[in-house]
């Protein structure tokens, strides 16, 4: 490494240099992702392959949201599959009890999460820490649970959709979903929001002393997050063909999602949907190979990455070049290098969840 | 009447909860870990003293006194569990970042579940289905006799940890690194043990429970996250580091999950009981019973 970089001539490491410059070009790579994601089903993606990449998709929504709220702002939620399983019943109430058509159904998933988010997120977003965790956590089982009661939502046995498009209808259903949420989190990654969001979870009592409204930034990326796991799991209940309490909040995927976010890197915009692209084909591996052993070897992926990578591989990789820097250049470009780490991420990338108080707003 | 009877059955079963909350506050107090793999130290308590009466040929009809005389075997086993789980694994992240705690306890969870459910299936299992279980009736109130050593067995474990942290050396030391780590260190306490003995002593607890839960209820591989969110319940209400708290916050829990299940449905009880959690936290959070760790009596 060091013999590599020793040949750098200017300023940056060569590690650096190229995270810089993948930042720098950040929208064309994104557009360049989505292009050629969009091309695949044309250029032959089709049966059991197409459903594991409409897996990634999936994952990568669900992580990307989850990170928003709990990678970004320090929030770690561990209920996020709530607004998945609204957003899948809201679908598929549309869909069978109200004769609504496809896409209307699924576009109304996201928004009818909101609302929920918007209610939820009014109470536990004054916890802080595990309180909120575990707040997230019961919310979560109590939806369960009443979707298990109620009439409306089917009971226990849930429902059954007929008439649904075929699978590349999903397909692009779920990049888009992605996309547009891709390019959001990365707007917001640059904007005054995004630096308000990294100010509340570095610490939260200094934010609001500077005169931050707090509160409101908290539920706005709260609400954002569960517009985007509601569409995708609209979709994902009509791609399911079935809807019901255990699979629309599957707790083992609630588990998942947090996972792929911090293997990635938790708080960075490429880490979460890396983190999901990588861990959804290892499970899918792992069920082929072992089936039924996949949660036993999501459990010891998590204590691994918990160990051996807190800041995921986006993260470690960011550290890792401010380090080389850091050696490689001495004091000046130190400070050089820091602003660069700023450019690519602001703030750092390990979420400080603080103690576990109720917050101050 | 219906009521009496609900809010007994409650009483008895409160107990339970009091107890594996106990080990729940302990381990979040010293430590300053919330476990969210406690629930599944309980489920492995219950298979102990589940397989071991199985063993001794009685898992139809054995005799109350073999089953009890596996909670010892439960204590220690998840003793030694415990002790384990906190050397191996959480002192690596016991000063890192909360959430990766709670990350790291929850991959504990799924582990231990999903291996319980590779091993013995996910079948519900009782050993208390054979018991011949005559019922006391006071005044009209049905009290399984069963239910009532479990509930006094409950009780007994409760107040041993409270007397050991109360009166013993060790006791004092986890006391002392739950008030302040480096303070203690200082005074010549071995911090790495004493947080390793005060998992073990959690998990034990946990353990002991279970065996309780497997005679009086049942125990199945996913039971866990019932009792871990019960536990965080009941310790939130009866204010963390407060075993008094927690005994009062699980009889009142049971309470409420009975009076639940009576006059609304069994199936509400978790929905209830976590929105009364909500509206708690919000209201008061330090709890009824609430005092500071650093006060607390571990």
């Amino acid at each position: 490494m060091s013999g590599e970089s020793a040949k750098a001539t200017g300023s940056r490491s060569s590690l650096a240099r190229v995270l810089s410059a993948l930042s720098d070009r950040a929208w064309l790579l994104l557009g360049l992702l989505v292009a050629v994601g969009a091309m695949l089903p044309t250029a032959g993606l089709s049966g059991f392959y197409l459903t594991v990449v409409v897996q990634m998709y999936i994952f990568a929504v669900l992580a990307l949201s989850w990170d928003l709220v709990g990678g970004q702002t320090g929030y770690p939620s561990f209920g996020n599959m709530a607004f998945f399983g609204f957003g899948a019943y809201t679908t598929a109430i549309l869909l069978k009890d109200w004769g609504v058509a496809f896409f209307p159904a699924v576009l109304a998933a996201g928004p009818v999460a909101v609302v929920f988010a918007l209610v939820i997120g009014l109470a536990v977003l004054r916890l802080r820490g595990g309180y909120f965790a575990i707040a997230t956590l019961g919310v979560l089982l109590v939806s369960v649970q009443l979707s298990r009661n109620f009439e409306f939502t089917g009971g226990a046995s849930g429902k059954i959709l007929f008439d649904i498009p075929p699978e590349n209808t999903f397909y692009y259903v779920f990049l888009a979903i992605l996309a547009v949420e891709a390019a959001v989190a990365l707007y917001l990654t640059r904007t005054r929001f995004g630096y308000v969001l990294n100010a509340i979870r570095d610490d939260e009592g200094r934010a609001t002393a500077m005169g931050v409204n707090t509160t409101y930034y908290k539920t706005a990326a709260w609400m954002l997050s569960a517009l985007f796991t509601g569409w995708v799991g609209g979709a994902w209940g009509a791609f399911n063909t079935f809807v019901d309490p255990q699979t629309a909040y599957n707790l083992g995927w609630n588990v998942e999602l947090i996972t792929m976010a911090l293997i990635g890197g938790a708080g960075t915009v490429a880490g979460p949907i890396l983190g999901a692209f990588g861990l959804t084909l290892a499970i899918f591996v792992v069920d082929t190979v072992f089936p039924g052993w996949q949660l036993v070897a999501l459990g010891l992926v998590i204590i691994a990455t918990v160990l051996l990578l807190p800041d995921g591989i986006v993260g470690t990789l960011e550290e890792r070049a401010a380090a080389m820097e850091y050696y490689e250049m001495g004091g000046e470009a130190a400070a050089d290098s820091s602003a660069a780490a700023a450019d690519e991420t602001p703030g750092s990338s390990d979420p400080d969840v603080g103690d576990p108080e109720v917050s101050d707003s | 009447m219906a009521l009496t009877q609900f809010v007994v059955n409650g009483l008895l079963v409160g107990a339970l909860f009091a107890a594996v909350a106990v080990g729940f506050a302990l381990i979040w107090g010293v430590v300053g870990i919330i476990n969210l793999a406690h629930g599944e130290l309980l489920m492995l308590g219950g298979y102990v003293t589940y397989w071991l009466v199985a063993f001794s040929g009685g898992s139809g009809g054995g005799s109350i006194w073999v089953a009890l005389a596996t909670v010892p075997v439960a204590l220690a086993a998840l003793y030694a569990v415990g002790y384990l789980l906190q050397r191996l694994l959480v002192t690596h992240v016991a000063d890192a970042d909360l959430f990766l705690t709670l990350l790291v306890t929850f991959g504990v969870s799924i582990v231990l579940q999903q291996l319980a459910i590779q091993a013995w299936s996910a079948t519900p299992r009782s050993v208390g289905a054979g018991f011949a279980d005559p019922s006391i009736v006071i005044a009209g109130v049905f009290i399984p006799k069963i239910k009532l050593i479990a509930f006094f067995g409950a009780i007994a474990l409760t107040l041993l940890l409270w007397g050991y942290l109360r009166t013993t050396r060790r006791g004092r030391a986890i006391r002392a690194v739950a008030q302040n780590p480096e303070a203690a260190r200082l005074v010549g306490i071995d911090v790495a043990h004493t947080r390793a003995v005060t998992f073990g002593l959690s998990a034990a607890i946990a353990g002991g429970t279970g065996s309780f839960v497997a005679m009086i209820l049942s125990v199945q591989p996913q039971m866990g996250l019932a009792y871990t969110l019960k536990s965080f319940v009941i310790v939130v209400f009866g204010g963390l580091g407060s075993i008094p708290g927690a005994l009062v916050g699980g009889l009142l829990l049971g309470s409420v999950e009975e009076l639940t299940a009576g006059f609304v449905g069994s199936q509400w009880t978790l929905a209830v009981s976590f929105s009364l959690l909500v509206v708690l936290l919000l209201v008061k959070p330090s709890g009824l019973f609430g005092r500071s760790v650093e006060e607390g009596e571990g």
